[in-house]
């Protein structure tokens, strides 16, 4: 039955895919939605059936693809990767029925679509080499398609396009050497044999193989510094696309680094993780100070998934060094924490970026500096993206406490330790979760407060109206989902912990649920999110209704106090950069803002100024010192290289010569 | 720096803040709001068009002479935080609607006091053409002190029927 889900799951995301491409515009995006919807809820069947019961599901074929055939099989740990994609790929497909324009509409990003989340249903289910990097490519192909959804119409997005094809081939290059190296010399491409040989090749094999996958699968996740296409390519897809590459493709990043170094090489030397703890820490701090400074509203979403994404690392980057030191249940609670970390990133990192398109079809505005005053206009998607919004500054009771908890709980309980490295980097890392929280709480707060409460700023904010029901619907489900995790993790936790089990060969015997709280078996810790839900919601009615009889019906509404000012406009307000101001003051260093002050003054005397315009800018350290260099060295190279084939046809053929030469001289 | 110098700072040293005696019980409005306000009255300042006499007299009201605080007299920053307004000057056309949403920014109930005899009846300048009127003609007045400019000891008298201590 497993293998005919896996099969009905395929089939019928190449269905939508067809029915896409071929049916006329009116019935294209209903009969391509439901069909991936189906698909996507086979998948999740398939992979709740797997996390439930354990065990796997296969199917081989040797026809599909030349040459290497097609070899699928779902294990617990790629069944909660394809769980999560599936959640997401259903409420992002259900999203998309009321998403207007970005070109999604057209033929091509139909029959794309519903393709782009069947490979990303199917990557996490290849079991060998020739599949996942096939499955890789097609994944990285349709979502490089998608991105460029709205070229036509807007420049950027053919530059966003151009830096995300860039980085994402680079990435897959660098994997396909890594993969090919380990199928070579462990003498397979199936991962259950690799996962044999795997652990007993030579260290330098097996840390060539795990450097080029963390670079490989790092630039996929969006990790610090291979993450400069992830502040561009998000912004400019489409609001489902997004979403979904957001919440469902960068986690295959990190399964990647998981299957590869847990799996298939069986754990490594202290020094991997710790180079994969040091990429998540950079990543953390560098993607949560950008978010935090960024007036995009979807640009800001995007450095906040590098910073996410930078915790899961650390996660799975601490469980590999308490492996590789001997604290086996230490290890399982830190790949627990990330894997689940995982699973509540997707879901409000999806509701986040579906209520941001919402916000965008409904004003036509990303700049949040433009935005406000959507509370009431939009009395449905606002409070969506608030939810979703203090779920991923890990609030209680939302799930990216439980998360963040259990990630901080494997860190510092990692401290009475004899080992250096662990001493040195778990309070680093405690440090960086620190750091990151308190920046993505200032993030928040900004795209909140500036972004839906206030005032409108601008007139496009004044006269939004609520989008379409299916819109708010696939984002608030996803919010509704922040909730209960967050309420009751025990719902699952038992799938997360099976995922852990499978990555990394051993586990807990017992899940760390415990009844209605959340246990850590061997390290001790206890938490009772249900309870601190329930403290939570009295506390907040007991303030309500102090606040009430205090009150006694007496409140006046009158005009905010402006010092007595006569024209007191929305202009007036907090905006984003005035917000970010101090921030932005504090970490010049890195931020390295950029300041433009123009005034021009009266004819008669320089005394009078007629009008003055500041602009302030943040800039990406990365992308201006170290790829602007680089890709103006390449042109430089190419520019250099152009000379060399002149239209000479002598030229030509004494290269020809020389070559022939060098040839005979070589063999000889 | 002469030796008359340091007489002077011994002097000013050995000088205490100046004796008042009793707060004088206010009448009617005053009388209700001293009773409310139980020894504490919060004010915020609104010059609306003076020449800035009577902000001098305000000044020293706050100075170590006359140390209006120990009656729980003080200058906030804010409207909202404030128990009433004190207004000086005549309210010329510009700071007209300033000064009538300054009085609408405090809580109720609020107080007014006309410091001043501009902002009585606009004194000197009655009848200049930038006026808008006297403050009892832009927002309703509880208390005036005459004067130009009135004295410490004046105001803080008034303020203190207010403030009750």
């Amino acid at each position: 039955v497993r293998s005919d889900l896996l099969v009905a799951m395929a089939l019928l995301g190449l269905a939508a895919s067809l029915a896409g491409a071929v049916t006329p515009p009116r019935t294209r995006v209903r009969l391509s939605v439901a069909l991936t919807v189906a698909a996507c809820g086979c998948g999740f069947a398939l992979a709740a059936d797997v996390l439930a019961t354990g065990g796997s599901a296969s199917v081989h074929t040797s026809r599909l693809v030349p040459l290497l055939g097609l070899a699928l099989r779902l294990d617990p740990l790629g069944a909660l990767f394809v769980a999560v994609t599936a959640g997401i790929g259903a409420c992002a497909m259900v999203f998309r029925l009321g998403y207007r324009g970005h070109g999604l509409a057209s033929r091509t990003a139909s029959c794309v679509l519903p393709l782009f989340i069947t490979t990303l249903l199917l990557v996490p289910t290849a079991s060998a080499v020739g599949t996942f990097l096939f499955l890789w490519e097609l994944m990285a192909v349709t979502s490089l398609l998608l991105v460029l959804a709205d070229h036509r119409v807007r420049p950027e997005v053919q530059q966003a396009g151009q830096w995300y094809a860039v980085m994402t081939q680079f990435g897959a290059s660098v994997l396909i050497l890594a993969l090919v190296l380990l199928a070579t010399h462990a003498g397979s491409q199936s991962f259950a044999l690799i996962a044999l040989h795997g652990p007993h090749l030579s260290p330098w094999v097996r840390s060539m193989v795990f450097v080029l996958a963390v670079v490989g699968f790092g630039s996929k996740a969006g990790a610090v510094p291979l993450h400069v296409w992830l502040p561009r390519a998000h912004p400019e897809a489409p609001g489902p696309v997004s979403a979904l590459m957001s919440a469902a493709m960068v986690n295959l990043g990190v399964y990647g680094i998981i299957r590869v170094g847990d799996t298939l090489l069986g754990g490594g030397p202290a020094w991997w993780w710790l180079l994969v703890m040091a990429l998540g820490g950079l990543s953390a701090l560098f993607g949560s100070l950008h978010s935090s400074t960024s007036t995009d509203l979807k640009r800001l979403l995007a450095y906040s998934t590098t910073d996410n994404i930078g915790l899961m690392l650390l996660g799975v980057g601490a469980s590999g060094l308490f492996a590789a030191t001997g604290h086996r249940p230490l290890a399982v609670v830190a790949l627990v924490a990330a894997l689940l970390h995982v699973v509540c990133h997707a879901v409000f990192k999806g509701s986040l970026f579906l209520s941001a398109s919402s916000l965008q079809q409904a004003t036509g505005l990303r700049d949040l500096d433009r935005l406000g005053g959507l509370v009431t206009r939009l009395p449905l998607s606002a409070p969506v993206f608030i939810v979703a919004g203090l779920a991923i500054c890990a609030l209680p009771p939302l799930c990216g406490f439980v998360s963040e908890w259990l990630l901080l709980q494997s860190l510092l309980h990692g401290l009475p330790s004899a080992d250096t490295a662990i001493e040195v980097a778990m309070p680093l890392g405690v440090g960086v979760l620190a750091l990151t929280g308190g920046l993505t709480a200032a993030t928040f707060v900004k795209a909140i407060g500036v972004g839906l409460l206030g005032q409108p700023r601008s007139q496009d904010a004044g006269s939004a109206r609520e989008v379409p029901a299916s819109m708010w619907g696939g984002a608030g489900l996803l919010a509704l989902l922040c909730v209960v995790f967050g309420v009751a993790p025990f719902l699952v936790l038992p799938a997360v912990v099976d995922a852990a089990r499978s990555g990394l060969g051993y586990g807990a015997a017992h899940p760390l649920a415990q009844g209605w709280s959340v246990g850590l078996e061997g390290v001790g810790g206890l938490l009772a999110p249900g309870l601190l839900a329930l403290g939570l919601v009295l506390a907040v009615s007991v303030a309500a209704g102090v606040r009430q009889m205090a009150q006694r019906g007496a409140l006046r509404r009158t005009e905010a106090w402006g010092c007595g000012r006569e024209n007191q406009t929305a202009r007036m307000q907090y905006t984003a950069t005035s917000f970010a101001e101090p921030l932005t003051r504090v970490f010049d260093d890195v931020l390295a803002p950029s300041h433009d002050l123009d005034v021009s003054h009266s004819a008669e005397s320089r005394y009078y100024v007629e009008s003055a315009a500041f602009h302030t800018t943040t800039h990406d350290a990365f992308e201006r010192h170290a790829y602007r260099p680089l890709s103006a060295g390449l042109g430089w190279w190419g520019r250099l290289a152009r000379r060399v084939p002149n239209g000479s046809v002598h030229r030509y053929l004494a290269f020809g010569l020389a070559a022939l030469v060098v040839v005979l001289v070589a063999v000889g | 720096v002469g030796k008359g110098t340091f007489r002077e700072i011994a002097r000013r040293l050995g000088q205490r803040p100046a004796r008042l005696g009793a707060p004088a019980a206010g009448e009617g409005a005053a009388r209700a709001v001293a009773r409310r306000n139980r020894g504490s009255l919060q004010l915020r300042q609104v010059d609306a068009g003076s020449c800035n006499g009577c902000e001098l007299e305000i000044a020293s009201c706050f100075s170590p002479i006359y140390d209006a605080e120990r009656f729980g007299i003080r200058l906030e920053a804010s409207p909202r935080h404030a128990d009433g307004l004190l207004v000086t000057g005549p309210v010329t056309h510009n700071m007209a609607d300033p000064l009538r949403k300054t009085y609408e920014a405090v809580p109720e109930p609020k107080v007014v006091v006309a410091v001043g005899d501009c902002a009585r009846d606009c004194g000197v300048f009655r009848g200049a053409y930038g006026l808008a009127g006297a403050v009892s003609e832009v927002v309703p007045v509880d208390v005036e002190i005459p004067g130009c400019p009135p004295e410490p000891e004046a105001i803080i008298a008034a303020l203190r029927s207010l403030s009750g201590r």
